[in-house]
């Protein structure tokens, strides 16, 4: 018998029954239906399933619910009505930056996050801040590239 | 045999017992030596009740007491190989001379303890002696555990038979000449298991004597925290120094403000043994973690009362080796602060940051917070590299946090060099381990 667990998820509140320690990206994809977050690893090592908590990016595979609970949690299905996440879409269907997909949630959901705090990131800031984000296809080149348009807007 | 055996083997027991009478001298002081004040015998004390269990317990039955006192002797964590069933044995204790198999304590009859009597269960626990008159090794802290009473001792051992007898019979142990001599724990035991029940001191509080007893009779604290001396047994002139135990970093809790505990606040303190985790101070791994999931998160909440009213009262000792005070929050960017390791960055860039942040303030969860933590302090680095290599898992009331272990998925150069990125970045100075320092830290640990 657990405690109905209050998350507020995309400005929404979101209300469901889960034991505490089941992790943020179970409840998103298996329990509300919210798939657009990917699972990939399990143990945070490939950033598939990575979320924005209180606006920075976390990956939801290793992070117990109760962890998040009265924190701001946005998914990829939100993240283009922030100005940071729109900016990022748009690069991305620019430079049509996706090959198979499966990574991109999480890719886009780190650059977001990333020039929400650093809105002119250079090569290093992008290292820093989407080095845990693995894509198999190898868009990386094509990744940076959108990063950099999405800062200043600038065709490449 | 020949003559010439004959010599030799003479030589070597007097060599022995030259050595036992060198360390009766060294042998320093006793865990209680410290407190000074006069001791009484516990019938002739009157003021509380420092052994047995806490006042809600005192009416349950004698295997539920039982249980609450091997809990806070912690019995099953060395007595049970992950995976395998409680209690029933076969954890390998890797020494630098061979390994040691912990031993199957259910009621089994032929691999457990089920022939066990009173006497036999008191002779091992009190003395370190086997049923069939062999000697224990002091991994078995028989030296810790002769300061229970016999009530005490006979309550677990009605408890261990009320468990399921499971048949498993441990491997081997596997140590070389002469440490496979176990009559020569005979010497070893006269010199450094006092032998004797705790006794009381009148010129402390009940609460103190109720501490002192759970720490020193029960949850054996010394056994990782006190330097050993020559002879391997504790040494009591550096009590709560600190220690590295089966290649983790045991940290001082003596009562020294900088390196131990005297900084500490009750509620830190009582947060960490309850819950493995004290805001600004890290989450307890390892040996510990396994010492708060099984043991000290079950104890009352005035036993751990008691407990640090005890330490509080451990004189200070310095370890010359920490820095006087933990590092500040690290710079929020990347970009700022210790950049020394350019592998190291790369990995902590891939591996880390999205949970522990580059300020080193975790975004995720205050018990995945390094700022503040000994073991990013440590310019040994040793718990930094163990927690990367075997990963953590921590339970609380509201819920679970885990690290995964690395071990597997990253080379003993990787592992030393994200290590010495940690340590530079979040703590006061940086470590310089080698892949080879992380390949013995592996060894220390590989069951």
């Amino acid at each position: 018998m657990h405690m109905a667990t209050v998350l507020t998820i995309n400005g929404e509140t979101k209300s469901f029954d889960a034991p505490p320690e089941m992790p943020l990206l179970w409840v998103l994809r298996d329990i509300l239906g919210m798939t657009g977050t990917k699972f990939g690893c399990g143990i945070a090592q490939c950033g598939a399933c990575t979320v924005h908590v209180d606006g920075k990016a976390v990956r939801s595979c290793v992070l117990p619910v109760s962890a998040v609970e009265n924190r701001a949690i946005t998914t990829i299905e939100h993240v283009g009505s922030t100005p940071a996440g729109a900016k990022v879409q748009k690069a991305w269907l620019d430079l049509e930056v996706i090959q198979c997909g499966y990574c991109q949630s999480g890719q886009i959901m780190s650059a977001a996050a990333l020039l929400a705090a650093t809105p002119n990131p250079d090569d290093s800031d992008i290292d820093a801040a989407m080095a845990g984000n693995i894509c198999r296809c190898g868009t990386y080149v094509r990744i940076r590239e959108a990063v950099k348009q999405a800062a200043n807007g600038r065709q490449s | 045999m020949s003559g010439k055996m004959r010599i030799l083997t003479s030589l070597g027991v007097i060599a022995i017992v030259a050595v036992a009478l060198g360390l009766w001298i060294v042998r320093g002081p006793g865990p209680l030596d410290f407190a000074g004040g006069t001791k009484v015998t516990l019938a002739d004390y009157r003021a509380g009740k420092p052994s047995g269990v806490p006042a809600k317990l005192e009416k349950a039955s004698l295997v539920e007491r039982g249980e609450y006192i091997a809990k806070a002797a912690d019995c099953m964590v060395c007595h049970t190989k992950p995976g395998e069933k409680e209690y029933s044995g076969g954890l390998g204790f890797k020494l630098p001379f061979g390994t040691l198999y912990s031993t199957n304590i259910t009621p089994d009859k032929d691999t457990g303890i089920g022939n066990y009597s009173d006497q036999d269960f008191l002779n091992a626990v009190q003395h370190g002696k086997r049923r069939d008159g062999a000697r224990l090794y002091p991994a078995m802290p028989y030296t810790s555990y002769t300061f229970m009473t016999d009530e005490d001792v006979l309550a677990v051992k009605a408890y261990l038979f009320s468990l399921p007898p499971v048949r498993a019979k441990a491997p081997e142990n596997t140590l070389s000449f002469p440490f496979n001599q176990r009559w020569a724990m005979m010497v070893w035991s006269a010199v450094f298991n006092p032998d004797t029940r705790f006794a009381p001191d009148t010129s402390k509080s009940p609460e103190w004597n109720r501490g002192a007893y759970l720490v020193e009779a029960l949850a054996h604290c010394g056994e990782c925290h006190t330097p050993r001396n020559l002879g391997f047994a504790l040494d009591n002139r550096r009590k709560f120094a600190g220690a590295i135990t089966a290649g983790w970093r045991a940290f001082n809790i003596s009562s020294d403000k900088a390196t131990g505990l005297g900084n500490w606040s009750d509620k830190d303190l009582i947060s960490y043994l309850s819950l493995g985790h004290a805001p600004g101070h890290g989450s307890a791994s390892g040996p510990m973690g396994e010492a708060v999931d099984h043991s000290f998160s079950q104890f009352a909440p005035e036993d751990i009362r008691s407990i640090v009213a005890y330490l509080r009262s451990v004189p200070p000792q310095p370890s010359p080796d920490l820095p006087a005070t933990t590092a500040p929050v690290a710079p929020a960017s990347h970009k700022d602060g210790i950049t020394a390791d350019a592998r190291g960055k790369m990995l902590f860039a891939g591996a880390c940051a999205s949970c522990h942040g580059w300020s080193g303030e975790s975004p995720v969860s205050p018990m995945a917070t390094l700022t503040g933590t000994w073991a990013v302090n440590d310019p040994a680095a040793t718990n930094v590299a163990q927690i990367v290599l075997s990963g953590t898992k921590r339970h609380t009331p509201d819920g679970a946090l885990s690290m995964p272990a690395f071990g597997n998925a990253y080379t003993d150069d990787e592992i030393a060099a994200v290590a010495n990125y940690v340590t530079a970045r979040f703590g006061a100075k940086g470590s310089k381990l080698t892949a080879k320092d992380v390949a013995e830290l592996r060894e220390q640990t590989a069951e």
